[in-house]
């Protein structure tokens, strides 16, 4: 608890550039994420991550020191690299796009393992730290090296803002973007540089191991919760920022704990929340949709067989046991308790000692079910011609979802009928 | 069957072109008169989409060149719009009606520049002529396959164009849409513009159209819809691929040779 009211009182300068430092790296690769997501170009991404790792072992092999410039640079080279080939390998040969990214990125990931050993094993005293590299270490990012990553990533926030119409026009339809004589090439090549430089700055925080999910992630999620682009890049990198805030932290509290494990799995936490609590397209609110329409299904059917019983006895009004209910139609016990609970509470029944009885809104409401059954049933045999004992399993279904305005075309339609093709009467 | 166009809008000259290599069009040679609403029509793989993809630009061309009002597609592009197919893009792409008749004024708004209220008027004003004025907002996944057909064609309106390329507009589409959709080509023929439409219905495709254009992977006729559409021109569209040509595009993909020879 101490170390936590330490770091989030930002009292030392350290604490501060680690969390500037993790916020933009995570939320910069989120933005540029946010369009490979769109393009659907999710594996490409992963590609690069891991293609970057030879170009920073040979830019240091090279140099002998960890200047992150220099570094940026070697990694910007094999990253650019994997992609020129996996392109190359699709458009040249029978080898689908799918299979040139796996090889690709297993070649250049094992190369980069290869020189990492090499260098650990040479005795290097500079070397120490190269490694993190491996799962990335958001506690390094102090000093020069903050500056010159937050610079990158304010350089990527600032391009993906100034092309943003360009680059949602390629993503959705990059046909019309070459018709109008955009650059689609040129803008097709800036979003390749931006995710190279995404997941070159980003791997210092989370590393090169698990940096897809740093460029995906956040847009995945954020796609839960808004249908706008714009809204929707905001979010990504506002999520992106709380896991590389909360990396932060953990590196800062625990600094033998590696950071890109964290936050990788701090955004799949959000994007787990997203996918089950989400308005709309969460998977808890369709069920509870789901249950609603299913309640309401339950309530037609119970109120329908109400009025077919009435229709029988001449008495719409009267009371029925739960067993003539029954009689007419099968419904779990515990389901029609329930129902009948409901229909209750809603003011469409009455009860007195287990009778149940329309009111005048559930008489109402019963009967406009069974003419939306009769009058589909009449409609399929007289304008789709199926046989009249074929019709009533799909009015069963149809009699729920009509609406208003169907229901008044499907009158004026079949001119206001007397009688459905059972020669039942339609109630009005 | 070629017939000349007096007053041409586009012009194909011995235009080839190949996907992976397979010769899909052979020497397409032919005038598309101005002012007309001109339809493609030939049987499935015929190359209709193609042609007029090669068109666009958006096809290495085998051989050949378009002209358009006598110029280079790059010289007059901002008189030249083009509709895509419908199932080209991904619906569920997160944008709104309004952003997508947006991308209509991209090309005049240039690089780094917002769109403007003017632009977004001009939107709107396109989204009434298609009748979706009510669903300026609307997230486009919610939208039926005739709607999805009406914006695309109000965010061509949107550029002002005067030549218009459109893929099978009329695919999947309700016949009140249809119908709308006639009637604003009509308007914009009668209004000087040129609008070519690549098409697949012989009953609708004998009352839409002044102009017919018949393929089937070469040019089979090319004139005013009473002197072309007519069955000995149809019988020669789709009474079968001619096999030959058909199996010299086969050789040619096997043995990868360009469609012209290069030294």
């Amino acid at each position: 608890m101490e170390t936590f009211f330490e770091f989030f009182s930002f009292s030392d300068a350290s604490i501060i550039s680690v969390t500037v430092g993790a916020i933009l790296l995570t939320a910069s690769s989120a933005v540029v994420g946010t369009f490979t997501f769109l393009k659907k170009k999710a594996l490409v991404g992963d590609a690069v991550a891991h293609s970057v790792l030879p170009g920073i072992c040979m830019a240091f092999i090279i140099s002998g020191n960890k200047n992150p410039l220099v570094l940026i640079i070697g990694a910007f080279i094999t990253g650019w690299l994997s992609l020129v080939i996996i392109d190359g390998i699709t458009k040249k040969s029978k080898i689908k796009e799918d299979s040139a990214i796996a090889l690709i990125l297993s070649v250049f990931f094992g190369i980069g393992i290869l020189m990492l050993t090499y260098i650990q094993h040479n005795g290097n005293a500079a070397q120490t730290g190269l490694d993190s590299f491996l799962f990335g270490k958001a506690a390094a990012l102090v000093g020069n090296d903050v500056i010159t990553f937050g610079v990158v990533a304010v350089i990527l926030m600032l391009t993906v803002t100034l092309f943003f119409k360009e680059l949602k026009l390629i993503s959705f339809d990059s046909n019309f973007a070459k018709a109008l004589g955009i650059p689609v090439k040129g803008i097709d090549l800036l979003l390749t540089t931006l995710t190279v430089l995404a997941v070159v700055t980003g791997i210092q925080a989370v590393g090169v191991i698990l940096m897809a999910a740093m460029l995906i992630t956040p847009a995945a999620a954020a796609r839960f919760w808004t249908d706008d682009v714009k809204r929707m890049t905001i979010l990504a990198a506002f999520l992106g920022a709380i896991a590389g805030l909360i990396g932060a932290y953990v590196s800062y509290a625990a600094p033998a704990m590696p950071t890109g494990p964290w936050i990788v799995l701090i955004i799949s936490v959000i994007a787990l929340i997203s996918f089950f609590f989400a308005p709309k397209k969460g998977v808890v609110s369709r069920l509870y949709e789901q249950r609603k329409m299913q309640h309401s299904m339950m309530d037609e059917n119970l109120l329908k067989s109400l009025y077919h019983l009435g229709e029988t006895d001449n008495d719409l009004f009267k009371g029925r046991s739960l067993n003539e209910i029954l009689s007419k139609r099968y419904f779990p016990k515990k389901k029609l308790k329930e129902t009948l609970t409901r229909l209750k509470r809603q003011g469409f029944l009455n009860s007195d000692n287990a009778s149940w009885s329309f009111t005048e809104i559930g008489k109402q409401k019963g009967q406009r079910v069974v003419k939306l059954h009769r009058l589909w049933e009449l409609y399929l045999s007289k304008y789709m011609h199926i046989a009249s004992d074929h019709v009533h399993d799909d009015a069963e279904t149809i009699e729920h979802i009509i609406s208003p305005e169907v229901e008044a075309e499907l009158e004026r339609l079949l001119e206001y009928p007397e009688q459905d093709p059972h020669d039942e009467k339609i109630p009005y | 069957m070629r017939i000349e166009a007096k007053n041409s809008a586009v012009e194909f000259h011995d235009l080839t072109v190949s996907y992976h290599k397979k010769p899909v069009l052979w020497n397409i040679d032919m005038t598309l008169p101005k002012g007309a609403l001109i339809g493609i029509i030939g049987p499935n793989g015929a190359g209709k989409s193609t042609l007029i993809k090669a068109a666009m630009g958006l096809l290495p061309l085998g051989s050949g060149h378009v002209r358009m009002f006598d110029q280079d597609l790059d010289t007059v592009r901002d008189k030249v719009s083009y509709v895509p197919q419908r199932e080209s893009v991904d619906w569920d792409f997160p944008t709104s009606v309004l952003d997508v008749i947006l991308m209509g004024r991209y090309a005049k708004l240039g690089l780094l520049k917002r769109p403007r209220k003017a632009d977004k008027e001009m939107a709107m004003s396109c989204l009434k002529k298609v009748g979706m004025e009510t669903f300026i907002g609307r997230q486009i996944s919610q939208l039926s396959g005739g709607q999805q057909q009406r914006v695309f064609l109000a965010r061509a309106l949107a550029q002002e164009a005067d030549l218009y390329f459109m893929d099978e507009p009329f695919a999947g589409v309700d016949a009140a849409t249809e119908a709308a959709i006639l009637s604003i080509m009509q308007e914009m023929t009668a209004s000087g513009k040129t609008v070519i439409v690549v098409h697949h219905d012989l009953q609708s495709a004998a009352e839409y159209f002044d102009w017919i254009v018949l393929l089937n992977m070469r040019l089979v006729a090319s004139g005013p819809i009473e002197e072309v559409f007519n069955n000995k021109m149809l019988q020669e569209t789709y009474g079968g691929k001619l096999t030959v040509l058909a199996e010299v595009g086969e050789l040619v993909r096997k043995r990868q040779i360009p469609s012209r020879e290069k030294y």
